[in-house]
């Protein structure tokens, strides 16, 4: 009996200790790298996506230039407000 | 000797013109760099596990730790309901990681390193979460272009500006591998012509960053497939949980 008593303490040692390498791995280097390149393309993607559409929809109504600058600065709205949503989900965690 | 730092990036066919309709569909290098890694993915996870041993051989290892990686990627970023997305999952991560690893070899093509590859595989993550979103929650996934606690009087310019952040999610995945392949590839190879031009006099310092530059684009490659995927674990989340 005495045997898995020990045994038992040690599984709990070895939880704890997968446990803590768990917790300190998360904010690695390389991860923050990786969430500095996704913010950075995100704010870029929403203004070409942006002018996109207002170009498109420029060309079928034409309304050239007055929907593609109304939908550029929509565009940026839209790339610093994804920016600030990733940046506050990293926050949080 | 050809010092053109884009000539790396030039598709040519391998063998005859095949033309489909109007389409052509000839045999490139790009697919034959696509081949090779598909090929040697299977190859891996073949021989990975085929003999399961308590004590794992290296190949099992890595096997072994390739799915326990993504296991956990999925696990912690789309919660264990995206389970069944393993499979998917798990081959995108293989894959672009494979074009990636064997586009830093010498005389090889990187195949992410073009822009309509990698907007094909992004369509098919967006496109995929889409339809997952909608068979999901029926009409109610439109519901992740309303956030919550927004003024009515806001809501036509908040509406539009959720529309062109999640139209841009294919845009910002398949630009981010894409240039970053790109760029690193053309840095490698301007600082290689450097040391060819300075000669044996000047050259040293080019070389040395030139090293200094592969070591960095070996992590930017594992790094950009993990950032792919684990950008589609988190789309997938939001289609399936639908709350932001």
């Amino acid at each position: 009996m005495k045997n898995f008593k020990e045994i038992s303490a040690r599984l709990e040692i070895a939880k704890k200790n997968i446990k803590n390498i768990q917790e300190n791995n998360k904010g690695s280097n390389a991860a923050s790298f990786g969430k500095a390149l996704k913010i950075s393309t995100e704010l870029v993607a929403t203004v070409v996506v942006g002018t996109t559409i207002g170009f498109l929809l420029d060309n079928w109504f034409d309304t050239k230039p007055l929907l593609i600058i109304c939908f550029f600065f929509i565009g940026v709205v839209a790339g610093i407000r994804n920016v600030f949503r990733s940046a506050r989900k990293m926050y949080e965690k | 000797m050809n010092l053109n730092p884009m000539h790396q990036f030039e598709v040519y066919k391998i063998g005859p013109e095949i033309n489909l309709g109007g389409l052509n569909l000839s045999f490139t290098n790009a697919s034959l760099f696509m081949i090779i890694s598909a090929i040697l993915i299977t190859l891996l996870l073949f021989f990975g596990t085929k003999k399961k041993e308590l004590i794992p051989s290296k190949i099992q290892l890595i096997t072994e730790m390739s799915y326990t990686f993504v296991a956990k990627m999925i696990n912690d970023t789309a919660g264990s309901s995206a389970k069944s997305f393993f499979p998917f999952i798990f081959s995108l991560f293989m894959f672009v990681l494979f074009c990636n690893m064997i586009g830093m070899l010498p005389y090889s093509f990187t195949v992410t390193s073009h822009i309509i590859v990698t907007f094909a595989l992004a369509a098919i993550v967006f496109i995929g979460v889409t339809i997952i979103g909608f068979v999901k929650h029926g009409i109610r996934y439109l519901e992740l272009f309303i956030p919550k606690g927004v003024p009515i009087v806001l809501l036509p310019l908040i509406i539009v500006i959720e529309i062109i952040s999640y139209l841009s999610r294919p845009v910002s995945l398949s630009v981010r591998l894409f240039a970053n392949m790109m760029a690193g590839h053309t840095m490698l190879k301007v600082f290689g012509g450097f040391v060819i031009s300075l000669g044996l006099l000047g050259g040293w310092l080019p070389l040395g960053f030139s090293v200094a530059l592969t070591g960095l684009e070996i992590l930017v490659a594992f790094l950009q497939a993990y950032v792919f995927a684990i950008l589609t674990c988190i789309y997938l989340n939001d289609a399936l949980n639908l709350h932001h």
